[in-house]
């Protein structure tokens, strides 16, 4: 068979998409992952290290509606959630945990909804 | 004809469970960690979608001690995703030739992770700074 072989653009994956967006949460979460889990959840609710208004409703309101804080939240967010659902696929792929469609769904659909949903909440907030 | 008939090694089917493949499924699963975390962002923007009183709530629950232990726990999940993320990189990435000499691996990794250090440190010193001088 050297159909393969003879037309390889036949055969073409969406794969990288979503190795792509898995590579890009998988640096940032590497990168500020730490400083980020420290202060949104340890810091900023305590008022340890930083004004502990500086996490209320009119700071969050602020920096939710700035277009530059909007694009943060959502690489966040987004990226975060796609770098976990490739790694909960894979490994749930290789514990043989179910049907593939089943583990796609499980896994890149949740993320996909999380992506639309943060989409949708960050145009509700408003500029 | 001849049939292919491949031998199939007998797996059990918590293989992933035990040793040495064990060190793959936490590595895996401290991934799982991160997106955890984005969940949780996730509920903290829903909130403040639906206004002050929400969010406030959100903010209690985030004050609470149970909270505290899921955060420090994720936060022992991502550093261990931060090194972990840094000693696959180079296996991932073509080899680097500096002076016409490969660069090690374990040196990629210490680079990395140094990187990493500098940016979640740089965050921090950053928004400690702005709420001092506020």
């Amino acid at each position: 068979m050297s159909r393969g072989i003879m037309h390889p653009h036949k055969k073409r994956s969406i794969a990288p998409i979503f190795w792509l967006l898995f590579g890009a949460g998988g640096m940032v979460s590497a990168l500020f992952g730490p400083a980020l889990i420290l202060l949104t959840g340890v810091m900023l609710p305590h008022g340890w290290g930083i004004p502990e208004r500086f996490g209320d409703f009119a700071h969050a309101d602020v920096f939710a509606r700035n277009p530059l804080g909007k694009l943060v939240i959502l690489g966040v967010i987004a990226l975060f959630c796609w770098h976990g659902a490739e790694r909960l696929f894979l490994t749930l792929k290789d514990m043989r945990a179910g049907p593939l469609p089943l583990l796609r769904w499980a896994t890149y659909g949740v993320a996909a909804l999380v992506t639309l949903l943060t989409l949708a909440l960050l145009l509700e907030i408003g500029f | 004809m001849s049939e292919r008939r491949p031998f199939h090694r007998a797996q059990s089917r918590t293989w992933w469970a035990r040793k040495p493949y064990l060190a793959y499924t936490v590595r895996e699963l401290s991934g799982v960690a991160v997106a955890l975390y984005g969940i949780i962002l996730l509920a903290g923007l829903a909130c403040l979608a639906r206004g002050p009183l929400a969010f406030d709530a959100y903010r209690q629950v985030l004050g609470g001690a149970p909270s505290l232990l899921i955060h420090l726990l994720l936060l022992a999940a991502m550093l261990w995703h931060v090194v972990t993320w840094f000693q696959t990189m180079p296996k991932t990435m073509p080899k680097l030739i500096v002076h016409g000499r490969q660069v090690p691996q374990t040196r990629l990794t210490t680079i990395g992770l140094c990187i990493a250090f500098g940016c979640s440190a740089a965050l921090l010193a950053a928004v400690i700074l702005v709420g001092a001088l506020a």
